[in-house]
């Protein structure tokens, strides 16, 4: 990096807040021969600069949230990473309007312990999907930032401050519905810092509910599982969360139960279905037993709710679940949920091994199965290294995607032009997060 | 700006070349009619005998995805504009033909190909009705739930390309909030599709970056949309509040309490004195439901029995004997001396205001009205009535029974025929809507209204609630004589720039569901203010050679020089379905 444009950061936004990545020494000798920085700027007004000043330098910017590290990119160019991190104010929470105007580098999880004693959330969603950055959040797309009674996280956020290639801010202003024209902020969520470096964002919040139930039902199979929760959701109930477990999925996670033996008494291929309702309690009653409803016209049948109250809390509450962690998801439209996620099951069982899946984040547009790959009986990790632990993944990815699924990080390549085209216009020098997305 | 010139034979040969004569027009009529919307200011001009400013150079009607193709590459070809042209029922002048070009007339791509079941996904045709619409999926046990007052005379397509609202949106939502996918001709005249489960992919939401851009980046040729099961019972409701500080109040409560109505619609004093006369007893209701009914005859008019659709009414027998002429001059003289009171009104729009709040807060003490209704599936529809009219009670609302909301749902297809009879007796009547959110709702109704006050009699009704705020929607009428056009169109427009000038200050938007078009292209800049750079990256990434419905939505109106190259792709080569299509990594 040059001389130059390291002073003007340090200018910027002070000498404590600019360090190469690879030595935090805060050696300056060793800060120059260095090409990877991180800068951490404290406000929006410094976030402009900085892209400014890397602007006139050509150097690329990436946006860092909570989660980012460097690694994937090639040092055959200097970079900046611009931390969000310090980005950590509220600024307002509109309690009439149920507003919140946050900055990007505040988490969601922070967010929610913020808004908790105010007896407001951001909605129900999985903690998984609120660990990050607000920004990252916003900036990311992967499948299931969603809930079936507060819909898609993203249609949440109904307003960014974001800086531009150029230095240049843009507030997309806040209403509740508009019809002027493209809803232009859609351009800044999913883009991954590619059109703009997300400051802050208005997102929409909620009352907590009154009331909460979360009930167990045996089911003969996935296919009535799935068919029960679309009929529900067609009658209209809205609960907080659903979740499917296949039989040997059961077995992991409610070891020595006895829903374990229930459900394996129902069928062979029976599943667990733990369903979670809230709302004005006579509201959320009326959801619970519009699910009851539609799984006893499937055959299924109400359960202990032990298993229940265990799911959730295990959820909401970071109790310990005694399985791994899923080795990958996939996401499917209704239609092609079950033949997803029997396409996964007999390709490990052809391949010698197995798969077991649970199935949640539902909403209209399909739902979420986590698999768990198994050889000789041992869940493989996500990061499997091992060459034939390996090929036994791909090939229940392939089966997936081969059955209608979609796994995370899908793209539309037919658009991938217009997209160059619109990230031409904004970042001629192509400086905005440079290697994500098609470029 | 200049815009190429274009020789009407040489384009109307080229154009028969791909649709043959019938489905191509350079005629006068047609050229015409397609001219405009039905933005009352260019009323205005049509009542005062002014012929059209702006006429398309021609009209074609394809019926298929790969003929649009064809004539949008034709348009780049030539450089002549492309302004996409849906039911003709917008209000703020979208479809003029600013430099004159081909105007696509999507009427004729009006299929519903296929509704799914297991998804509750359709896939239509941008050409179809609305009301056509609504009763194919009637038939097949669903509904769309968009039931906008233009729906008789407006497309799938001009919705999309408008984000429209319907009545009942509080449950539905905005057209916006119900599409999965849609097909477009982009500006480069090639076929994309952004459906896909949006939400596992990667990169912007095209879809939402498409609809509401009014053909300026491409035209919606299809789409696929959520529709929900019918509804199987409908609940409606009228209560009255002090105030509309009260009733918006109490509309908050219901929608934060998580409580979903298909509509709440609290109407200002005036508002409600003015629906008043028309809401009273159920005796009174079944007079009013008469005289409505003659008044109004070429207004659709629902009943309970048919629920959210409405039904045309059989027209009312022709006068027979003394009686009925007696009736009828008694009613001409009646009439005559309303339309005098009338025009003395409107033309002390000041006065009136002043007078009006007096009479309906001081004198009448009506307060205001509220009407809610509530429709979906029986057990949870139920449930969710019983805890919304708690929920309003508890925040002071006044029982009225049934009838109020019945009423409303009975003549609320009516409103938009009696802006004629105005037109004809020598006054305008228009409507503005804003949106907000709650915090600061009351401030923006006040700014608007004082806004227009000055120069118009106004009345507004709250609609289209959410959570994080509402709409208002404004309704103005002034004089204007037919024989002083430019005074009259002075009038029209300080109105429309004070109101939405005042909008804006307050934090409100210009626009809820009417869209932009002229009308309120030159408040664009100060709508969306830095933010208009995206949209315009947007424009030049869709449609590089600027020919997609030039000058509109305060976009610059520029079209590029043949030196912008235009990709390949015949017209038979229409892509895969988008799930065939994706990379994945």
């Amino acid at each position: 990096m040059s001389e130059k444009l390291y002073a003007q950061l340090i200018a910027t936004v002070g000498a404590d807040f600019v360090s190469p990545i690879a030595d935090t020494s805060g050696n300056f000798a060793a800060a120059l021969a260095s090409d990877f920085y991180r800068v951490v700027p404290r406000t929006p007004a410094e976030v402009a600069e900085v892209m400014t000043l890397c602007a006139r330098h050509r150097v690329p910017v990436h946006p860092e949230g909570s989660g980012r590290r460097p690694s994937p990119h090639s040092r055959d160019r200097d970079r900046v990473f611009v931390s969000t991190r310090r980005l950590d104010q509220i600024v307002q929470l509109d309690e009439t309007s149920l507003l919140v105007h946050a900055q990007a580098g505040v988490t969601g999880t922070r967010l929610q312990e913020i808004l908790a004693p105010r007896h407001l959330t951001l909605g129900d969603y999985p903690p998984a999907v609120l660990a990050p950055s607000l920004g990252g959040i916003i900036a990311v797309r992967t499948p299931g930032k969603s809930s079936a009674r507060h819909g898609f996280f993203e249609d949440a956020v109904v307003g960014v401050s974001a800086v531009l290639a150029d230095g240049r801010t843009v507030h997309t202003r806040v209403a509740p519905r508009r019809a002027t024209g493209p809803d232009l902020l859609r351009a800044l969520c999913g883009s991954e810092g590619t059109i703009g470096f997300i400051t802050s964002a208005v997102v929409r919040i909620h009352r907590q509910p009154e009331a909460r139930f979360a009930s167990a039902y045996v089911v003969p199979s996935i296919e009535a599982a799935i068919a029960a929760v679309y009929l529900a959701l067609r009658e209209e109930a809205a609960p907080s969360g659903i979740r499917i477990y296949d039989l040997a999925e059961t077995a992991a996670h409610f070891r020595g139960m006895p829903i374990v033996d229930q459900v394996a008494g129902k069928s062979k291929n029976g599943a667990l279905m733990v369903v979670g309702t809230a709302g004005p309690t006579d509201l959320a009653a009326c959801d619970r037993d519009l699910v009851a409803s539609a799984v006893s016209a499937e055959g299924g049948e109400t359960a202990d709710d032990d298993a229940a109250t265990l799911w959730w809390r295990r959820l909401h509450h970071g109790e310990s679940t005694p399985a791994a962690p899923p080795t990958f998801q996939a996401m499917a439209t209704p239609r092609k949920l079950a033949a997803t996620y029997h396409a996964v099951l007999n390709a490990a069982s052809a391949a010698g091994g197995a798969a077991r899946a649970h199935i949640s984040r539902f909403d209209a547009d399909g739902a979420v199965a986590f698999f768990s790959v198994e050889r000789e009986g041992k869940p493989l990790p996500a990061d499997a290294t091992a060459p034939h632990d390996v090929a036994l993944i791909e090939l229940c990815k392939r089966a997936a995607t081969d059955a209608g699924g979609w796994l995370p990080g899908s793209r539309a390549a037919r658009l991938d032009p217009y997209f160059a085209a619109l990230r031409a216009n904004l970042d001629p020098l192509g400086i905005m997060n440079p290697g994500a997305l098609p470029e | 700006m200049a815009m190429p010139v274009v020789d009407a034979d040489l384009l109307a040969k080229e154009l028969y070349s791909l649709l043959g004569p019938k489905r191509v027009s350079i005629g006068d009529t047609d050229r015409d009619t397609y001219a405009r919307d039905m933005w009352p200011r260019m009323l205005l001009a049509r009542r005062a005998g002014q012929p059209e400013k702006h006429r398309p150079t021609a009209i074609v009607w394809p019926e298929d995805v790969s003929e649009v193709v064809a004539i949008v590459k034709l348009a780049l070809r030539l450089r002549v504009p492309i302004i996409p042209y849906g039911g003709g029922s917008g209000v703020c002048g979208g479809v003029v033909p600013l430099y004159g070009g081909i105007t696509i007339d999507t009427k004729r791509m009006q299929a519903l190909r296929s509704v799914h079941n297991d998804e509750l996904i359709c896939d239509v045709e941008a050409g179809l009705g609305g009301e056509r619409f609504e009763r194919e999926l009637a038939r097949r046990g669903f509904t769309f739930g968009h039931f906008p007052s233009s729906i008789y005379c407006s497309t799938v397509g001009g919705w999309l390309a408008t984000r429209a609202a319907g009545q009942l949106s509080t449950k539905y939502g905005k057209v916006e909030d119900r599409v999965a996918g849609l097909t477009v001709v982009t500006g480069r005249g090639e076929v994309i599709e952004t459906d896909g489960p949006n939400r596992a992919l990667r990169g912007p939401n095209w879809t939402q970056l498409i609809v509401g851009s009014e053909g300026t980046l491409g035209i919606i040729t299809s789409a696929r949309l959520r529709v929900a099961p019918a509804p199987q019972i409908t609940i409606y409701r009228g209560y009255e509040v002090d105030n509309v500080n009260d009733g918006i109040a109490a509309i908050r409560r219901v929608l934060q309490r998580g409580l979903r109505p298909a509509v709440i619609r609290l109407y200002d004093e005036l508002d409600t004195l003015i629906n008043s006369f028309s809401h009273k007893t159920e005796d009174d209701n079944v007079r009013e439901d008469q005289r409505v009914h003659e008044l109004h005859r070429h207004a659709p008019q629902p009943t309970r029995a048919t629920g959210a659709l409405p039904t045309w009414p059989t027209p009312p027998p022709a006068p027979d004997g003394v009686l009925d002429r007696l009736r009828l001059f008694a009613k001409n003289r009646v009439g005559n001396l309303r339309k005098d009171a009338m025009l003395s009104g409107l033309g002390h729009a000041a006065t009136f205001n002043r007078l009006a709040d007096a009479v309906s807060s001081k004198v009448t003490k009506r307060g205001c009205r509220l009407i809610i209704g509530l429709e979906g599936s029986r057990i949870r529809t139920e449930v969710e009535a019983a805890l919304t009219f708690a929920e309003l009670e508890a925040a002071g609302a006044r029982d009225m029974g049934e009838q109020p909301g019945l009423s409303w749902l009975s003549h609320r297809y009516a409103v938009s025929y009696r802006m004629s009879p105005m037109f004809r007796d020598g006054a305008f009547v228009d409507t503005m809507e804003v949106a907000s959110r709650w915090d600061n709702l009351p401030e923006l109704y006040q700014a608007v209204r004082t806004a227009i006050s000055r120069h118009a009699v106004v009345m507004a009704h709250f609609s289209h609630a959410y959570a994080d705020g509402c709409s208002i929607y404004f309704t103005f009428a002034a004089t204007a004589p037919a024989d002083n056009l430019p005074a009259a169109e002075r009038l029209y427009d300080a109105i429309w720039q004070d109101g939405l000038a005042a909008a804006t200050r307050v934090g409100g938007t210009i626009s809820h569901h009417h869209g932009v078009g002229l009308l309120k292209a030159a408040h664009m800049a100060n709508e969306h203010r830095e933010a208009m750079a995206i949209y315009r990256a947007t424009k030049a990434s869709l449609d590089p050679a600027g020919i997609m419905n030039p000058g509109k939505m305060g976009l610059e109106a520029h079209i590029a020089d043949a030196s912008i190259p235009v990709r390949s792709q015949t017209p038979t080569d229409a892509p895969a379905r988008f799930p065939l299509d994706e990379a994945k990594p």
